[in-house]
């Protein structure tokens, strides 16, 4: 995991960070990964969990907001 | 006719008798003519040798009373019933003693309602050989009209269905009224006139003609072919509601949609707008359900992998390397004891091979071993020469010393190779 794809973390879509955080969890389970490997592995699982939180709070927000805005 | 003029003045008017003949002799100029007509009322009574009737015109309000003599009538194949259509040989004639004008019919015979439908059919056939009915000319009317055409008598049961019906669907409907006598004589033009007003109208999308039920005379004009071929060459769609269901005028056939009523034709010309807000507001709620659906869906699937351990709780991981390298250590440890406790019985062992196999023994008995200044044993003399520096092991050290002499034993051969020398050293 090299930093730029740290970076580009914030362009992938909801669907592609969704897919790798079940990539990085299966192989942290599945084991045989080298310490450094499984820390960084963690960490990309973290990032990718909140891009993902993210969008759905963003996505709920938006909702929300058409919501209230007929309520008011 | 020149008029006959009748010269009279307030000074010098005519007496009722002189008017009277005088408009007896006008009446008698028209002479004997057909006429036909509805018997609305007919009366016979007894011992009276005439019969009086009221005909009626079949499509205007109007009716004049006709005599005829009883024992014609009577005589008459079909006999006469009020609201058959009839048609009649009769001369006007006015008496003047009553003031009052009746027609003295001669001869009286049926239309049955038979004859005035083959007229009907054999008209509708013509138009229809004519392509005036033809269902590819129909269009769709409009779905939102800006203004609805509407051809009714003023005041109508029809009109009041027509716009109520409308306005309920869609109150913004805006009605352009064409007022037109809907039976008689009249209707027929009038309609036509109203319907060419009605399509030139920038603003009307659709036009209605709306009349309710009646008998097949009072619709008869709805098939006039004067009318049918307007409305086929007009440009806006026409609606066709024209007495009850199982009416059907030959503007049914040419217009572009058929309503069975008044109501029924308001149904088609504007949509229930109150029915298609509920539309809308339903697929607005449809979609507000599927979207916080699928967000709920997707946050519970986050969640479920946000709280597997490998991504909670980061120390399972280094956790379970920590247990593996405990595990690992023991047995390295354990593993290193053995070993440690291998070599150290194979060091005694070997030791005590060493210790037997070693001259240190020997040289504890008192012997010594020579060695060279290189450190080779010394096992004979030869070779040895004075001056030669040696060296003495002996149990408890090393002597360095300088080769005096040398004196060979000659009973003790010192050749190495000779076993039997070599066992004994060994022993």
């Amino acid at each position: 995991m090299s930093k730029q794809a740290d970076a580009s973390a914030e362009s992938t879509s909801y669907e592609e960070a969704r897919e790798e955080l079940v990539d990085v969890v299966r192989r942290l389970e599945a084991g045989g990964t080298t310490l450094e490997e499984s820390l960084a592995l963690w960490e990309r699982g973290e990032e990718l969990a909140r891009v993902c939180q993210r969008w759905l709070d963003g996505a709920r927000a938006r909702l929300d907001e058409v919501l209230s805005a007929e309520e008011s | 006719m020149p008029a006959v003029a009748l010269q009279t003045s307030p000074e010098k008017p005519a007496p009722v008798r002189q008017i009277a003949s005088a408009i007896a002799g006008w009446i008698d100029r028209l002479g004997a003519v057909w006429v036909e007509g509805q018997v609305a009322q007919l009366s016979r009574r007894p011992g009276m040798a005439t019969v009086f009737l009221t005909l009626r015109d079949t499509v205007a309000d109007i009716s004049i009373t006709v005599t005829a003599a009883r024992s014609y009538v009577d005589g008459l194949a079909t006999p006469l019933v009020e609201g058959a259509s009839i048609v009649v040989h009769a001369k006007p004639s006015y008496y003047a003693n009553r003031g009052t004008l009746s027609l003295q019919a001669r001869e009286i015979r049926m239309v049955g309602l038979g004859e005035l439908l083959a007229r009907l059919e054999q008209r509708r056939q013509l138009l229809a050989a004519e392509g005036l009915f033809a269902a590819d000319r129909k269009r769709d009317l409009p779905f939102l009209p800006r203004c609805v055409g509407l051809v009714t008598s003023p005041g109508s049961a029809a009109e009041r269905d027509v716009l109520e019906n409308a306005r309920r669907r869609w109150p913004a409907v805006r009605f352009e009224v064409a007022a037109a006598a809907m039976q008689g004589t009249r209707c027929a033009p009038e309609v036509i006139e109203a319907l060419e007003r009605l399509d030139r109208h920038p603003e009307v999308d659709v036009v209605v003609v709306a009349r309710g039920g009646g008998s097949v005379e009072d619709l008869l004009p709805f098939s006039d072919e004067g009318l049918v071929r307007v409305v086929h060459r007009m440009t806006t769609p026409v609606v066709s509601a024209i007495g009850h269901e199982q009416d059907a005028p030959l503007l049914d056939l040419v217009a572009d949609v058929r309503a069975s009523t008044p109501t029924d034709a308001a149904k088609l010309v504007v949509p229930d707008v109150a029915e298609e807000l509920r539309g809308v507001e339903w697929a607005r709620d449809r979609l507000r359900t599927l979207v916080r659906g699928t967000l709920e869906r997707e946050q519970h699937a986050l969640d479920a992998l946000r709280s597997r351990p490998a991504l909670a709780d980061p120390r399972t991981l280094v956790a379970e390397r920590v247990t593996e390298l405990e595990l690992l250590r023991d047995r390295a440890r354990r593993t290193l004891g053995h070993r440690l406790d291998r070599a150290s019985d194979d060091l005694a062992h070997q030791r005590a091979r060493a210790r037997a196999l070693s001259p240190l023994e020997t040289l504890r008995r008192g012997y010594a071993v020579l060695q060279d200044a290189d450190g080779h044993v010394l096992t004979s003399v030869t070779g040895l020469a004075p001056g030669d520096p040696v060296s003495v092991r002996v149990a408890g050290g090393r002597v360095h010393a300088t080769t005096a002499r040398t004196e060979p034993d000659p009973d003790l051969s010192t050749d190495p190779s000779d076993p039997e020398e070599h066992d004994e050293q060994a022993g």
